[in-house]
């Protein structure tokens, strides 16, 4: 059920980006998500999102991180109107009884909902990071910087399912000698505990000596390391990082030109500001559409697959 | 000095820190290059130290005092930088848990070569060629973790030889492997020495698979090399002097005053042929015949060796799947008596220990029913299936965390509410551990550590006692005394129920064995019927004798059967 949060391999077109590429992509989203509070454009990153999610086939991983976050939106448009007591089209105001003069006004409606709609889009950034990026290719990416942290990064990573294992071994254990874990006070309780992470910490130290010695032997800790690399930059590599690098630079303009700049207070901006803000609108998507273009290309397309 | 010596060890004695024994004591050998040697001897006995001293572990790693010198190549391994030496000699330890570093199979490969510093290119080169010597290469993207134990193993020892070593030790290197992945990986080792005169030191006590393949055995003891020669002399010679660390078939000719010891099951055979004209053709004596899954009337009839009791455990039609959706259970039946002892075989993921699991009450079955005493396991919680059964896992480091031995002991007592009543002075008497009742556990050898689990779990007086691959990592001395002690409990009426690879162990102890395949019951029988016409799960002694229509599974048996021959 969990498995589908996490990364798996499945050989898809986005996976097989270079990892820095991935992570560029990425970041371009979360920034344009950031920089924007423009409706249109939150939606647009929303979109593209989805379409990527989509390419890298994990619409149903997604549904699955939409339904907290949903909820979480929900709260948001719910609350914002009622705490920010600021716009000048109040389209309710609360009766009578009610002490103070508590209004909703459509602008924090729309400001509450351009707000959810922007940590939908982080969410599914999120989630699309999980589906494109290999995190052990993206740690190997920096270990030319920081290869002692790297390697901490590595172990403990290789670490957790085999300490997860013998952590259930060890409560099978001690159930079968006797130990129950859901009986007692909550000090009892805590003392069961305590007693299984102490075996998990004893032998993971005695563990640990072991693996010290094997590095060991293996000539680590000799001198100064050099550092493996597998990856290489393709063509899809430097279109994908074109793309990107175009809707970046794009929205970079948009925003200081005020092309996409939107406010919500005190009055609504009108949503469409001229043909040149859809024209904007238009080249930031197809730069971060790019990615998802050429997914499917490589899929049905086998002269563009053997060239990218 | 021997031109071709690239090892040469003078009076080597050595010390861990704050220890009094010494590990090594004056040790003097000398290994070629090219050379197999195979170094065995019993759990303690230096092995492991021998091999560590030869890859410049010690003391470098350790600290410790040390006594004397080893040179490399002829110059002193203490004089040679680590980088230099790591680059000549390459060490594989016994779990391959505890030395795999990255998480994917091409990032170990590269990791002792960036330890290195190796250039890009160079590295780059080395990895492609040990992928595809290894024939690792649809697993090169591969995650470590889902690697099978085998695998994971081959890959340590891809990682050593990416680096290019001139010599090999490896440090009971199979110990954790089932018997196909052991094969395996010997074979392997094998090829590295014959075609790349990689020279190698195996440190094993498992020898039915590489005793052969040695060109020389030497053999440890407190420390010191107490016999050195080619594998069939040496066989001879611990056979005379008491020393157990021989492959059945080489003992059993060792035994009977044979000039000339086989060290192969082929060799063996020809010599019965030729000097008791024992055939593997008798009438009558059917090849590879196995005894089918018992039928319901055998069934009814109850077990061999049946003692006329009710069964302690019963298994009736259990199916289990995984949350996973892996199906591992398919039907099984099975019934356990008071005093049986029962020994489960199947390959790996036949569902051996989820039978056990189930047999235990951790894990609930699917459709089916597990009854223990009367109780059905699906309604009883685990704590309360512990006041009945006793449940030793692979690995004993999961019980020990009390500070002595009695108080390990009594850590169960108290649990379920038991006094007691003079059973850990019993305990601690019967399976030798009188002497350290005060020692922390923690303190202990492995074989040590084992019988201390082992206490805990018998203090509860258990009526079913269930083991998973209790011979794990242990010599033929512990083995034997492991062995022993849990006849000694079937005889006292607790059924016993073992999972293991371990065929040697079964033929020797257990009087029921259960084959599992794919999560069905393949074969359930008396040792003898099911192992000695078996072709692939009887012990080296009934490969031996199979066909021969003489049903001899162990060595006593051997003996017996050719001392009356001749």
């Amino acid at each position: 059920m969990l498995q589908q949060f996490f990364y798996r391999e499945r050989g898809l077109f986005l996976q097989s980006l270079h990892p820095g590429v991935a992570l560029f992509y990425i970041g371009t989203l979360l920034v344009l998500t950031l920089l924007f509070a423009h409706p249109l454009y939150l939606m647009e990153i929303l979109l593209v999102t989805v379409i990527t999610v989509q390419a890298a086939g994990g619409l149903a991983a997604w549904e699955g991180y939409m339904k907290p976050a949903l909820a979480m939106v929900f709260v948001i448009m719910l609350l914002n109107p009622f705490l920010a007591q600021v716009g000048t089209t109040v389209i309710w105001h609360a009766p009578e009884p009610v002490p103070g003069r508590l209004t909703v006004t459509l602008e924090a409606v729309c400001y509450g909902a351009a707000m959810g709609m922007r940590l939908l889009d982080i969410i599914s950034i999120f989630c699309l990071y999980n589906l494109m990026v290999n995190p052990d290719r993206l740690l190997g990416l920096f270990s030319r910087f920081a290869s002692k942290s790297v390697l901490v990064v590595s172990l403990a990573t290789r670490l957790f399912p085999v300490m997860a294992a013998t952590m259930n071994n060890i409560r099978e254990v001690q159930q079968l000698r006797g130990v129950d874990f859901k009986s007692g006070s909550v000090k009892e309780r805590f003392a069961k505990y305590t007693a299984m992470f102490n075996i998990l910490l004893v032998s993971s130290l005695e563990n640990s000596l072991e693996l010290a010695e094997a590095m060991h032997a293996r000539a680590f800790g000799s001198g100064s390391r050099s550092s493996y690399r597998r990856e290489c930059l393709r063509p899809r590599d430097l279109l994908c990082l074109g793309g990107a690098f175009f809707s970046l630079g794009t929205a970079v303009y948009v925003q200081v030109s005020g092309l996409g700049a939107y406010t919500y207070y005190p009055q609504l901006d009108p949503l469409v500001n001229g043909a040149a803000a859809v024209l904007v609108l238009l080249v930031v998507l197809a730069g971060l559409l790019l990615p998802a273009g050429l997914s499917w290309g490589w899929m049905h397309w086998p002269y563009l697959k053997s060239r990218i | 000095m021997d031109a071709l010596a690239l090892f040469k060890i003078e009076n080597l004695t050595y010390f861990y820190p704050e220890t009094e024994k010494p590990a090594l004591q004056e040790i003097n050998l000398t290994v070629e290059e090219g050379e197999f040697l195979l170094v065995t001897g019993g759990s303690g006995s230096g092995k492991s130290s021998l091999g560590r001293a030869l890859a410049g572990l010690l003391p470098d790693f350790y600290g410790g005092k040390i006594g004397g010198r080893i040179f490399l190549s002829g110059r002193d391994i203490r004089d040679t930088d680590r980088r230099s030496l790591a680059g000549q000699v390459g060490m594989v330890f016994q779990d391959p848990e505890k030395q795999l570093v990255m998480t994917g199979v091409e990032a170990e490969i590269a990791f002792g070569l960036e330890n290195l510093g190796l250039t890009q290119p160079e590295m780059f080169r080395r990895v492609g060629e040990v992928v595809s010597f290894l024939g690792f290469g649809p697993l090169k993207q591969e995650l470590t973790a889902n690697l099978s134990g085998g695998q994971k193993q081959k890959l340590a020892l891809a990682s050593v030889l990416a680096m290019q070593p001139g010599a090999l030790i490896l440090d009971e290197p199979t110990s954790q492997l089932d018997p196909v992945a052991a094969e395996e990986f010997f074979n392997l080792v094998k090829r590295l020495n014959e075609e790349l005169n990689v020279t190698i030191v195996l440190i094993e006590q498992r020898l039915e698979r590489c005793f052969h393949l040695a060109d020389r055995v030497a053999v440890l003891e407190d420390g010191r090399i107490v016999r050195s020669g080619a594998a069939g002399e040496v066989a001879v010679w611990q056979v005379k002097n008491g020393f157990p660390f021989v492959p059945p078939v080489a003992g059993l000719f060792a035994h009977l005053d044979f000039p000339v010891v086989p060290l192969t099951v082929k060799e063996g055979r020809r010599l019965l042929q030729e000097h008791f004209h024992i055939r593997g053709d008798a009438p009558g004596a059917g090849v590879g015949r196995f005894r089918p899954v018992r039928t319901r009337r055998e069934e009814a009839a109850g077990n061999p060796g049946d003692k006329k009791t009710g069964p302690v455990a019963e298994v009736k039609n259990v199916w289990f799947t995984y949350p996973n959706g892996r199906e591992v259970l398919h039907g099984v039946s099975l019934k356990v008596r008071a005093g049986e002892f029962t020994a489960v075989l199947g390959e790996n993921a036949a569902g051996k220990t989820t039978l056990l699991k189930h047999l235990a009450g951790l894990l609930k079955p699917g459709r089916g029913k597990v009854l223990v005493h009367g109780k059905d396991t699906g309604r009883t919680s685990p704590q309360e299936m512990a006041r009945t059964v006793g449940y030793l896992s692979q690995n004993p480091n999961d019980y020990l965390f009390q500070d002595t031995v009695a108080q390990e002991l009594n850590f169960s007592l108290v649990n379920l509410g038991l006094s007691d009543d003079g059973r850990t002075d019993r305990l601690l008497k019967k399976l030798k551990l009188a002497r350290y009742r005060q020692t922390n556990p923690r303190d202990l050898s492995s074989g040590e550590r084992q019988r201390v689990a082992l206490a805990s779990v018998l203090a509860a007086g258990p009526r079913l006692l269930l083991l998973d691959e209790p011979t794990r990592g242990l010599d033929y001395r512990l083995k034997s005394e492991l062995g022993g002690l849990l006849r000694d409990c079937a005889a006292e009426g607790i059924a016993v129920v073992l999972v293991t690879h371990d065929v040697e162990f079964a033929a020797e102890y257990a009087e029921r064995v259960v084959i599992l395949f794919d999560g069905r019951v393949a074969c359930d029988g008396t040792g003898q019927a099911v192992l000695a016409e078996s072709m692939f799960y009887a012990p080296q002694v009934g490969r031996l004798f199979r066909g021969t229509g003489y049903g001899v599974l162990t060595f006593r048996e051997a003996v017996a059967k050719l001392q009356e021959r001749s």
